[in-house]
């Protein structure tokens, strides 16, 4: 049977509620449009709204299905106070066309009740939920379907009904749940959050008596800051990915920056200098009162003895090491790879960007890995993202290679030719009803007079009138 | 006397050489195994420790596909010691198709930079770090200010660089540098490739390479072939790139005297 999992703000207004039958809903507002539940697709949205909540608080935990919960306690400051907080979070949820509803209470469990069943935007002032959700109806306290049908049953329609009944009757009568249940949204008992992002024990922290804004106390900063972490890490055996510094103005605005390494380090140095080039993007508007830096992906390294014999061969870290790094922190992630083969037949597919030096090239066991690709069969030194078309194709049967083709302006005579080589679609990769005889291709290694050698394709089949083949020029051997 | 001059000759040689190289010790030559083109060269092979120019010529020019497939099998046995980094301008650049020509794919990172600039720079860098054997770059070209540049990059850790002259897509060709620090200039192109008789296809492809420049040695032109490309035993063999034929000096030979190297 078909339900309505949720209803827009309007369908409510014409009185559909969520579970209600679809046939019903229709037959209740003739017009209704619906669109099938995908309770995957909202978790993943919800997923990257809580990634993107980080902003207010690093501790989000995921209510599923439609709630997150955010850990504010000693973030309010940045903002200048919980209302000031809640006010930003409902314009930036609000400008995102989001529809919501938000509390800020001590307590997770009051905060879901006032958020869900309380006045929107309330604030419970610290240790008054109580009276706040007094009132409120007595699902608010995220109780069992059993207990709650009891209270149903017994007529009590508000929570503070249940707050005025004593603790032993009340744990006999509706079981010890309910009371936990109960004691967590009143804050007599505590409550275990999950969060996404656990907050990182590594972090590091510099105040200072008087805001600085110089690009060089910046920079400066950013070292003392990173020698502060590194320190540690080097005490406890550990070194990090990733590190995030950052900068706390004093209006209020976070300014972070990332760096990231290849293999984990803790030489502040090294760090700082990765971040010098980006410090020139920190606005450091009326100053900035305090730096923090966090390290990610943090992993036990060994301490290693610094060699006597210079003149040896160096190892990974001394060199390759800080090259990556310097290249993906000042061009971007995507412009520094190393080609790693990925199990595809379709050319253009066969080539997937790896980190390099990245340990999962090595590290992984032989049956994990794509086999590696075949040397045996040629393959063009450069294929261009986009096949190229070629016009005035001369073949002298359907299945021959062309003995003459015009790329770029040119004519081709082809004096050696080799093919085809057969390369199908993936079928198996999207729906069936997808796949079509025009995306079979049939490749032709030729080579023209002067010599010149070309991956050559025709896409499609002869007999179909409708849809002539295609020849395509896919890259060049040279 | 001829004894004679010949003893200040190389005295000389050797003392320029100190100079050129400053001091440090030789980084070697990678010799292409054949005295005809190794005695053209400073050494009796490719100088390592330097760096050096590959062109194409027509539509190559563009593409530079024949110049790469050169340049990986140059730098095919240097990929054995070390890392190779390659400086893009447009990613089209391959594994797979380097794989059939005997380069390590493992070997090879990839950097994708965003003008002429900052490719010189992204070589410069990494010519200087431990643990590369070589660089490539494709660029338009580089100045002698760029290229002396490259040079003392290539000196602080004897890795060798390649710098292949590739014009950006429907860019108008520049005038040609007058000088240059290179060690080597190389003008490569696809040539015919000559199967077996009874054999059915393309034969292993060859290239029509001219030495164009060589400090302290001499030019030539030579019809090269690389053998086993697309084989099994593409990695085995010392030096992939085997001469055919030699041409005529100094210039291309143009399509006729190509019959003499079947």
């Amino acid at each position: 049977m078909r339900r309505l999992s949720a209803v827009s703000e309007t369908a409510s207004r014409l009185g559909l509620s969520v579970g209600q039958k679809a046939t019903d809903a229709m037959a209740l507002v003739p017009e209704l449009t619906t669109a099938e539940a995908e309770p995957e697709a909202d978790a993943t949205a919800l997923t990257a709204l809580g990634d993107w909540c980080v902003r207010f608080s690093p501790a989000v935990a995921i209510d599923a299905p439609d709630g997150l919960f955010l850990d504010v306690t000693g973030v309010d400051h940045l903002w200048g106070g919980e209302a000031a907080l809640l006010e930003d979070i409902r314009r930036r949820l609000a400008a995102n066309g989001l529809p919501f509803r938000a509390a800020i209470a001590d307590t997770p469990g009051a905060a879901w009740a006032l958020a869900h069943y309380g006045e929107d935007g309330a604030i419970a002032p610290p240790g008054g939920q109580g009276p706040l959700l007094a009132p409120l109806r007595p699902a608010a306290l995220r109780f069992d379907q059993e207990t709650w049908a009891q209270i149903e049953r017994l007529g009590l329609r508000q929570a503070g009904q249940l707050m005025a009944i004593p603790r032993g009757p009340f744990a006999r009568r509706f079981g010890r749940g309910a009371l936990l249940r109960l004691d967590q949204a009143l804050g007599r008992e505590a409550e275990a959050l999950e969060f996404r992002r656990p907050p990182t024990p590594w972090f590091a922290r510099l105040a200072f008596a008087e805001p600085i804004s110089e690009p060089e106390d910046l920079a400066r900063v950013a070292f003392d800051v990173a020698a502060k972490l590194c320190a540690r890490l080097e005490a406890e055996n550990q070194g990090a990915r990733r590190f995030e510094i950052a900068f706390h103005r004093l209006d209020g605005k976070t300014l972070p920056l990332q760096v990231g390494l290849t293999l984990p380090g803790r030489d502040a140095r090294r760090i700082a200098k990765l971040f010098a080039p980006k410090l020139e993007t920190v606005d450091p508007g009326f100053g900035i009162e305090v730096v923090t830096i966090t390290a990610e992906d943090v992993e036990p390294i060994s301490s290693r003895q610094a060699r006597l014999d210079t003149a040896r061969e160096a190892t990974v870290e001394e060199g390759l090491a800080p090259l990556v790094d310097r290249l993906v922190n000042r061009l971007g992630e995507d412009r520094v790879w190393r080609a790693a083969p990925v199990e595809s037949h379709v050319p253009e597919l066969a080539v997937g960007r790896a980190r390099p030096l990245s340990k999962s090239m090595d590290g992984a066991k032989p049956k994990d890995k794509p086999r590696p690709w075949d040397p045996t069969a040629p393959r063009p030194a450069r294929l261009f993202r986009r096949p190229e078309p070629v016009d005035m194709v001369l073949a002298i049967t359907p299945d021959d290679p062309p003995s003459q083709f015009r790329w770029r302006g040119q004519v081709h005579r082809v004096r050696r030719a080799e093919g085809p080589e057969r390369i199908g679609e993936e079928w198996w990769k999207a729906a069936i009803e997808d796949a079509d005889t025009r995306h079979v291709r049939d490749y032709y290694r030729v080579e023209d007079a002067e010599g010149a050698r070309f991956w050559l394709f025709r896409a499609g089949l002869y007999g179909d009138p409708a849809a002539p083949p295609q020849w395509w020029l896919h890259g060049v051997f040279g | 006397m001829s004894d004679f001059r010949a003893e200040r000759l190389r005295a000389a040689r050797a003392k320029i050489a100190v100079l050129e190289t400053d001091g440090r010790p030789d980084a070697g030559t990678l010799p292409f195994g054949d005295p005809r083109i190794d005695g053209c060269l400073p050494g009796g092979g490719l100088p390592l420790g330097r760096w050096h120019e590959v062109c194409g010529e027509g539509l190559e020019v563009e593409t530079a596909a024949a110049p790469a497939a050169f340049t990986a099998l140059l730098v095919a046995p240097l990929a054995r010691r070390g890392e190779v980094v390659w400086v893009l301008r447009r990613d089209d650049l391959w594994a797979p198709g380097l794989v059939g020509l005997g380069f390590p794919p493992e070997r090879l990172i990839q950097v994708c930079a965003r003008d002429e600039a900052e490719a010189l720079s992204v070589m410069e860098d990494a010519l200087a770090t431990v643990g590369v054997a070589a660089v490539v770059g494709e660029v338009e070209a580089a100045d002698l200010t760029a290229g002396r540049r490259l040079q003392l990059a290539c000196e602080k850790q004897r890795a060798t660089g390649f710098l292949i002259r590739r014009r950006p897509y429907g860019g108008t060709a520049r005038r040609e540098a007058t000088g240059s620090a290179a060690a080597t200039r190389w003008r490569v192109a696809s040539a015919p490739s000559e199967p077996p008789a009874a054999a059915f296809g393309l034969g292993d492809p060859r290239f029509r390479v001219a030495l164009e420049r060589c400090r302290g040695g001499r030019t030539g032109a030579w019809l090269m072939q690389a053998d086993g490309a697309y084989s099994q035993e593409m990695t085995d063999v010392a030096h992939p790139l085997r001469l055919v034929a030699e041409l005529g000096d100094r210039q291309l030979a143009p399509a006729q005297p190509l019959r003499l190297a079947g």
